[in-house]
């Protein structure tokens, strides 16, 4: 199972964004197995179910608090993808998107198992 | 949830799109297939939903399957024929293997299941229809000891291999229809004889345990609670005590083998049709009982206090001794489904008594209008009511009409009811699908005092939710299509017949939700088709039948609307000229190469065998004449009929 571990009960990455909270309140920050950190628009991250239920579960998470999401089992190019996808998908249901969103065949393992982990 | 889908636009999960990229093609396996370490963490949902889209597009071999031996919990290659002794080997190595099934694939062997023994994951195995499959493979099979559900439907087996069966203590379900087993095999999955071993007979010992607690949970009153013991002390030998569901249609089950069936005390479930059963007692436990085409005598035993609680009973093309008792055996307010068609039924008295009934099948009973009173009195949860070919008339909907708040499906095919039914029909308003095929609707109701007609399909504006309509064997006239355009559910319409024409298919260009249109057999001329301007949400056109459509007119009304797919004899023809053109049409691709199959079989004469039917014989000389005219009057009428937004020059 991908990141069946909370992502808040792995070791802190040495990183020092802390005061942002407020600053990325439209934004969420999405933190990849290396370290990595994808800060993306809440709307965009909300295409993910997991995500959104985080987000906007009252107080339950320390991701609300923090306005970031660790995923200590995707790695970067894999959670790279996905954002990309969050993006698209926005735009492809508002209808500014219309091709088809590209999926390199040596990934649909790894990508299979995150979008299964983040329910999209 | 709603939200969440239309985040993503309603449109394919990215999960469903790596999958899709996944099974694209050989080349695509061959990339992630290497990748051993991402294979073993996939979860299992995810393997067996890959190994499903893998099998479903024709790229799974024997030895791919090796990289899911340690994440597939379910396998489903039914119908796959290249299945054998090599794919079961692999087959065999799976560490998870919850669900097998292999229905019809022909060329697994009595040697190939082998592989399988011992595979104490598996808990449900399907080898219906494997013809090959015989009382030796049997032997294979019955080492499994988890399994708690197998399909061994129209297999070779014989009572042998039944018998062996009941060793497998563990199973729930167990499918033997269309297996040539006589009673001495069904005997022994109940008798602990000489068969069972003595490990077996260990497991019993836990039994009594459980046995009492069922017993009075089930029961109430002290008599029963004793007789139902004494039952059970008779029949705790009984070797499959966990069986809740049986099929074992077709064999040569007699009333001598049935006389068991009360000792599976958790018997749910059982077919018994096509078998010459005629006196059968069951236990309370019982819920689905399906005996078409047996002669039935009785139910219950003579002696039973309490009637059996069935909710399925099943009893299409059965003869009845005395219908009456029959049924007053059945706990008459706990059934719901009830198919009694191709019975000869003559009195429907009994049907009073049943009241919770939501599904009732009285096609080809040879009931009339007399009989329609009880369905009345007992129409309050009625969802599906199936009346067709049978002796009713119009009368019989004006006696329905207001009894049937709850009915969604109403088949009335192959009567002799007319446009006078209508009105009442669309009274009914919970209306999804109407079946009135073959009947003497007309489209005009005739008022007998006055000569004009009024048109009689409009009555159905009033079903909000009526979604299908089959009109199909009715000679209608184009003048009564237009009502059908205005349908506002309407999603399924059929229309098959021999006169309809090309005003006819124009008149349901505004019928805003139609998906599936069967316009079969009529006489649509090329123009006719291409001034068609289909509705919005139409997927299907079906227009098999249409004789004098040309295969250039069909091809350009494809190009013109491709996301319609059309049906008529000469599609396979002109996609097989088109052949990996079109990236659209994957569905497609699979006819193409059937009808490439088809045509070498048959060779240059099938094509000639098409085009020389004279599709004259099927009009009288009568209707010939008047469809010249008809010709005429198309054209006359596209000028009056068709809206200018609507026209379209070709």
């Amino acid at each position: 199972m991908v990141g069946k571990g909370e992502p808040v009960a792995v070791p802190p990455v040495p990183r020092d964004d802390n005061e942002e909270e407020d600053d990325t309140a439209g934004f969420v920050k999405l933190i990849s197995a290396e370290g990595f950190e994808f800060v993306v628009d809440k709307k965009a991250a909300m295409v993910s179910n997991t995500l959104r239920n985080m987000l906007t579960s009252p107080g339950g998470f320390s991701e609300t608090r923090h306005g970031e999401v660790r995923f200590p089992e995707i790695t970067t190019h894999i959670l790279e993808k996905i954002c990309q996808y969050f993006y698209w998908s926005l735009h492809y249901s508002s209808g500014k998107e219309t091709t088809e969103f590209p999926i390199e065949p040596e990934i649909t393992l790894e990508l299979m198992m995150a979008a299964n982990y983040l329910d999209t | 949830m709603a939200a969440a889908a239309s985040a993503t636009g309603g449109e394919t999960r990215l999960l469903d799109r790596c999958i899709d990229v996944a099974a694209r093609s050989a080349a695509t396996v061959e990339v992630w297939r290497r990748q051993r370490r991402s294979l073993e963490r996939l979860p299992a949902q995810l393997a067996d939903a890959l190994l499903r889209r893998l099998a479903a597009r024709g790229l799974l071999f024997p030895s791919l399957l090796e990289v899911f031996q340690r994440s597939v919990e379910e396998v489903d290659l039914s119908g796959l024929a290249a299945v054998d002794a090599e794919w079961l080997a692999y087959l065999g190595s799976f560490r998870y293997l919850r669900v097998l099934k292999l229905a019809d694939c022909k060329n697994i062997t009595n040697p190939a299941v082998w592989a399988l023994s011992g595979m104490n994951t598996l808990k449900e195995l399907d080898l219906s229809r494997c013809s090959k499959i015989s009382d030796a493979g049997i032997k294979h099979i019955v080492t499994i000891e988890s399994l708690e559900k197998l399909h061994l439907s129209e297999t070779g087996l014989t009572d042998n291999g039944v018998m062996a069966i009941s060793s497998l203590t563990n199973l729930h379900l167990l499918d033997l229809g269309g297996i040539q087993m006589t009673d001495n095999a069904l005997r022994s999955l109940r008798v602990c004889g000489l068969i069972v071993t003595v490990s077996v007979a260990t497991l019993f010992a836990t039994e009594p345990a459980g046995l009492l607690h069922e017993a009075t949970s089930i029961t109430k009153t002290p008599d029963n609670v004793v007789s139902f013991l004494q039952d059970k002390s008779r029949t705790r030998w009984t070797v499959l005590t966990r069986l809740e569901y049986l099929d074992i249609w077709g064999s040569e089950t007699t009333n001598e083998g049935a006389s068991i069936f009360k000792a599976f005390t958790r018997l749910r479930f059982l077919n018994l049709s096509w078998t010459y059963v005629t006196n059968l007692t069951l236990p309370l436990t019982m819920r689905s009982l399906n005996m078409s085409n047996c002669t039935i005598h009785s139910i219950c035993d003579e002696d039973s206090e309490f009637p059996v609680p069935l909710e399925t009973f099943i009893a299409s093309a059965a003869s009845f001794g005395n219908i009456d008792e029959i049924l007053s055996s059945i706990q008459a307010n706990s059934l719901l489904y009830l198919d009694l068609c191709v019975c000869s039924l003559s009195n429907l008295s009994f049907i009073e008594k049943m009241e919770n009934l939501v599904h009732l099948d009285l096609s080809s009973s040879r009931i009339t209008d007399d009989a329609i009173e009880h369905i009345a009195r007992i129409g309050a949860n009625l969802k599906y009511l199936s009346l067709k070919d049978t002796g009713i008339t119009s009368q019989a909907l004006c006696i329905l009409a207001g009894t049937v708040p709850n009915l969604m499906s109403l088949s009335l095919a192959d009567t002799k009811i007319d446009d006078s039914a209508l009105p009442y029909i669309s009274m009914m308003p919970l209306l999804r699908t109407v079946d009135l095929s073959s009947t003497c609707i007309e489209g005009f109701a005739h008022t007998d005092v006055t000569v004009e007609k009024k048109l009689s399909m409009s009555e159905f504006e009033n079903l909000r939710y009526l979604e299908s309509l089959n009109l199909e064997g009715i000679p209608l006239s184009a003048e009564v299509i237009p009502p059908l355009a205005s349908i506002t559910a309407l999603k399924f319409l059929y229309l098959r017949s021999d006169f309809l024409s090309d005003p006819a298919l124009h008149s349901l260009s505004s019928a805003s939700n139609l998906v599936h249109l069967g316009f079969c057999g009529n006489i649509l001329s090329s123009s006719g088709l291409l001034q068609f301007v289909p509705p919005a949400k139409l997927c299907v056109l079906d227009l098999r039948g249409c004789w004098i459509l040309p295969g250039d007119a069909i091809s350009v009304f494809c190009r013109r609307y491709p996301k319609i797919e059309v049906k008529h004899e000469l599609m396979q023809d002109l996609n097989a000229n088109h052949v990996g053109t079109s990236q659209l049409h994957k569905p497609r691709k699979s006819q193409v190469s059937k009808a490439k199959v088809a045509n070498s079989l048959a060779g240059p004469s099938r094509l000639l065998g098409f085009s020389i039917v004279d599709e004259r014989i099927k009009y009288t000389k009568e209707e010939l004449l008047e469809l010249q005219h008809l010709v005429e009057s198309n054209l006359a009428m596209h000028a009056v009929r068709l809206p200018p937004e609507l026209q379209r020059t070709t």
